[in-house]
């Protein structure tokens, strides 16, 4: 339960910001109707061509179901890593963890450009080493990525973590909790928040890294942003404007369901106080 | 005792009869595995920076003394502290709406939050193009308005840049601070109000120094996102805000000259390491650090 | 059995073979059964390459384009899989192939000067002459580490709707923002924006190389503050066009092509002053898919009916003149490779911007982002 209320003012603010957010809809919504072949507004001519062409047009699918794939091993296996990694320096308190943190935030703070040949020697010489998980394979796009994005979850982390009190720690250990106990029990339900952002943020970078991924990939691993990118080229496909109406269409009936859900919570709930 | 005394305080070692493979087998995999599959191959990458094309330093030296470079470093400096700015100012109106609204205008700041993922950051970039231009939306609706009497230039310049780049790293603002939010104690700033403090005062006092940490990270995350970002800002720059990121792009795959790309993204962590050390000193946040 | 069940038999032998689902003993044997060993001979199924062939291009439309053009008529004559890698082979690019130990491209689609550059570098290797025959090409369009895929040409368009009829057409006209006011677009990437500058600065045509760059930077100082953007895909360079958000542009004649078409003619465009240049095929030292096949694919791809077949899909222009020969006459004035067009054209000059293009580069890009 709230106790603390946002002012109208405030609101009225955020309604500014919210509007931003949603302002390209404005135009991304109309382009993935036109009937030209190229991005454009549609001015009248409302057309579903690029509809069809996206549905009959496997490629496409291969591509999303591909970055799905990708994006949510990513976002558990560095959700992992960023979360135990986390709690290893909260626990650990020392002069070594600033230099252990330093070392993790490291690809974050080089430019994508380099850390994609980075990872592409990496990834060539693993592939002397196991074919089949280095350079243009799905495993060799996961293990980039987590590179990639795992200091953003360690960040995610640690902020979550220096808000937790740590008396609750000590009052589990001098209780006599094991420090997995004390971790499992104690200190990652009051995580909860922090982990999913971790698990947000890592599927979202994942999900549209192109950088890297164009990188250490040729002709087996065709992902969604580089399929997408490939048609800068020549012309931006409008299919990919109805890829994302699609996508959002399909977030919004479950936000939106939920939002129902909610407003009719609200309403019984506020009923009960009043009656 | 506050809870930020705590924080703050040193605090005992807690490790009684110490568990330290535990410790060491949460704490070590992503440092192994960081090391071997980016730092040690990173290394080779510093090393073209003093032996390419000749063994050296002299694509330090260029570095230092380039005029041109000094400008393409600023220009990347500016646009990425104006939008991570910006955005942390945004990020964190919508993130206290979200924390602190009713449910109901929770669920809607959590749908603009989400919305913007789906859409490529291509496809935004085209999208911002036209809405941007001189007959765009914006411009239409603004000549209609009657605020303005001739269409403003939005796009193909920095303010396109800021534009792009801000709309792209407001998410990303916005979780961090979540979470900062989410887990500070409410109690306190109802004490703090029902003592008769004013919003503002409020704010600055109890909820700015208590989301420091959310803010911080938030800040991290957002400007050195920035400072690799790339494509946004050659399309809606007019192909004329050169920054760090498409610079190395540049001597690294147009003119293939790999030490400077090198040495260029060696002195960039070497500033971005600064700034987050810097930032970590005056705010007194070593709190992320635990 | 009938001779016709046999003939069938051998077809859907030839066919597994080539889909790789038995090997080549029981395909010998088989076909010694049904005693058609000179028929297997013939069936041009190479065994050495169980591994396919990688061409790299730029991605876009060149992907699907290739396809039809080259790779599936190649993998039809040879049994050899083509895979087409979009990824953009960059000097740098190629170059980190190379670098790894273990490059996974065979066959790429570079700029005709970096074939210059990367082959006195010993990135490329030598191009068999004795596959491919050299003089299927213009002596310009050929050197020993590469060979011209296609053509293609810096065109400039305009808008119609702003100058008429009377467009600009020399790139003096471009440089006047007076007699032809309105916003400009050109290269980001420099290939035949300086040679427009030192032409519209009065530099005659046949004088142009050695480019006096400082001279060329001077002028495009004074049209600098009229170019909107400096377009680096040809996905901007439309998008600039389209919708007349700029007047005039110096562009890739492909994507002119499709300006005219999508705008009905109102963007409108020439070859006059156009500068030609082409893209060439070369082949990556050491490169996985062996060195023969790297050349029978350049050969085949060398072949007036594919590069017709691109020209149609693509617009490119055909580095084979014979292609000519398949050509209508409408054809053949769209073509920038033709006689006629070529005349109107300044060919640039591959072996300068072999030797200066990286520093030149990097003063131009410092121009234009100030």
């Amino acid at each position: 339960m709230n106790t603390h209320r946002t002012s109208l003012s405030t609101r009225l603010l955020a309604v500014v910001a919210m509007a931003f957010m949603l302002f390209p809809l404005l135009t991304v919504i109309p382009v993935s109707f036109t009937s030209k072949r190229y991005l454009s507004m549609p001015e009248g001519n409302w057309s579903l061509r690029h509809y069809e062409a996206l549905l009959s047009n496997p490629d496409w699918f291969a591509s999303i179901s591909q970055s799905l794939t990708i994006a949510l091993a990513t976002s558990v296996i560095a959700t992992l890593l960023a979360a135990s990694f986390s709690l290893g320096i909260w626990y650990l308190r020392s002069r070594l963890a600033t230099a252990l943190i330093g070392l993790v935030l490291l690809p974050m703070a080089i430019p994508p450009v380099i850390s994609a040949l980075v990872l592409y020697f990496m990834e060539t010489n693993l592939g002397k080493h196991a074919p089949g998980i280095g350079y243009d394979t799905l495993t060799g796009v996961v293990i980039a990525h987590v590179v990639m994005v795992v200091p953003y979850g360690v960040v995610t982390m640690l902020v979550a973590l220096s808000q937790i009190d740590r008396r609750i720690e000590l009052a589990s250990r001098n209780l006599g909790a094991s420090l997995m106990q004390t971790t499992f029990l104690v200190i990652l339900p009051n995580l909860k928040l922090g982990i999913a952002s971790t698990a947000l943020l890592s599927f979202a970078l994942s999900w549209e890294e192109v950088a890297v991924t164009l990188f250490i990939t040729s002709v087996n691993v065709d992902t969604l942003p580089k399929r997408i990118w490939s048609g800068l080229r020549d012309n931006v496909d409008p299919s990919v404007a109805a890829i994302s109406v699609l996508l959002i269409s399909i977030t919004l009936a479950v936000l939106i369901g939920r939002l129902v859900l909610q407003y009719l919570a609200d309403k019984r709930a506020h009923k009960r106080l009043h009656s | 005792m506050t809870l930020t005394a705590t924080l703050t305080k040193p605090q005992p070692r807690t490790a009684k009869g110490s568990p330290r493979l535990e410790r060491g087998l949460l704490l070590f995999p992503l440092p192994v595995l960081l090391l071997v599959f980016y730092v040690l191959p990173f290394l080779g990458v510093v090393g073209w920076s003093f032996s390419l094309p000749e063994p050296g330093i002299e694509q330090y030296q260029r570095i230092a003394s380039d005029p041109a470079i000094h400008e393409m470093l600023w220009r990347t400096m500016r646009l990425c502290l104006t939008v991570s700015g910006l955005a942390l100012l945004i990020g964190y109106l919508l993130a206290y709406c979200w924390v602190f609204s009713p449910p109901f205008w929770q669920r809607v700041v959590e749908i603009c939050i989400f919305i913007p993922f789906w859409i490529s950051v291509l496809v935004r970039a085209f999208g911002w193009l036209i809405a941007l231009r001189s007959n765009g939306v914006l411009n239409e609706g603004l000549l209609g308005l009657g605020l303005i009497d001739h269409p403003l230039q939005l796009s193909r310049n920095e303010i396109g840049v800021v534009i792009g780049m801000l709309h792209v790293m407001i998410p990303y603002a916005v979780f961090p601070l979540l979470s900062s939010m989410r887990q500070l104690d409410q109690r306190v700033l109802m004490a703090s109000r029902g003592l008769g403090a004013g919003a503002l005062r409020t704010f600055w006092q109890v909820l700015l120094p208590q989301t420091l940490p959310g803010l911080l990270g938030a800040f991290i995350m957002v400007f050195v996102f920035c400072l690799g970002f790339f494509i946004t800002p050659v399309l809606l720059g007019g192909g004329q805000t050169v920054m760090i990121a498409e610079y190395v792009f540049l001597q690294m795959f147009q003119t293939s000259n790999w030490g400077l790309g090198a040495a260029l993204s060696v002195v960039l962590l070497a500033l971005v390491s600064a700034l987050i050390w810097v930032l970590m000193r005056i705010t007194r946040v070593n709190r992320l650090v635990g | 059995m009938s001779l016709d069940h046999n003939r069938d038999c051998i077809e859907v032998l030839i066919e597994k073979a080539r889909g790789g689902q038995i090997n080549r003993r029981t395909f010998l044997q088989a076909m010694g059964l049904m005693a058609a060993v000179p028929l297997a001979m013939r069936s041009g199924i190479s065994w050495s390459a169980d591994k396919p062939l990688v061409v790299v291009n730029w991605g876009g439309d060149a992907l699907n384009a290739f396809r039809s053009a080259w790779t599936d008529n190649f993998s039809k004559a040879t049994g050899i899989p083509v895979r087409i890698d979009g990824a953009g082979p960059t000097e740098g690019a190629v170059r980190s192939q190379l670098a790894s130990g273990k490059p996974s491209w065979d066959v790429v689609d570079v700029e005709s000067y970096s074939a210059l550059v990367l082959g006195r570098e010993k990135i490329l290797q030598p191009l068999d002459y004795n596959v491919i025959k050299r003089d299927q090409v213009a002596p310009a369009l050929a050197s020993d580490h590469g060979i011209a895929s296609y053509q293609f040409s810096y065109v400039m368009a305009w808008d119609s709707e702003k100058f008429g009829d009377n467009g600009p057409k020399t790139w003096a006209d471009f440089w006047n923002v007076e007699k032809f006011p309105g916003k400009r677009t050109m290269y980001k990437w420099m290939n035949g924006m300086l040679e427009a500058a030192l032409l519209a600065d009065g530099v005659p045509a046949d004088q142009l190389y050695p480019l006096d760059v400082p001279r060329a930077l001077k002028k495009i100082d004074e049209i600098k503050p009229h170019v909107l953007s400096f377009w680096s895909s040809g996905a901007e360079s439309q998008q600039l066009m389209i919708e007349g958000e700029v007047a005039v542009g110096a562009i890739w004649h492909t994507r002119a092509k499709l300006l005219a078409e999508d705008s009905d003619n109102r963007v409108r465009w020439s070859y006059d002053n156009g500068f030609i240049n082409s893209s060439s095929w070369a082949v990556l030292q050491g490169n996985p898919g062996g060195s023969a096949p790297a050349m029978q694919f350049i050969q085949q791809a060398l072949q007036p009916e594919g590069q017709l077949k691109l020209f149609e899909l693509l617009g490119n222009g055909p580095s084979n003149s014979a292609t000519e020969k398949l050509m209508n006459a409408e054809q053949l004035a769209a073509n920038c490779a033709s006689p006629e067009n070529l005349k109107k054209q300044i060919a640039l000059n591959a072996q300068w911007y072999a030797d200066n293009y990286a520093g030149a580069l990097e003063q131009y890009l410092t121009r234009l982002s100030k």
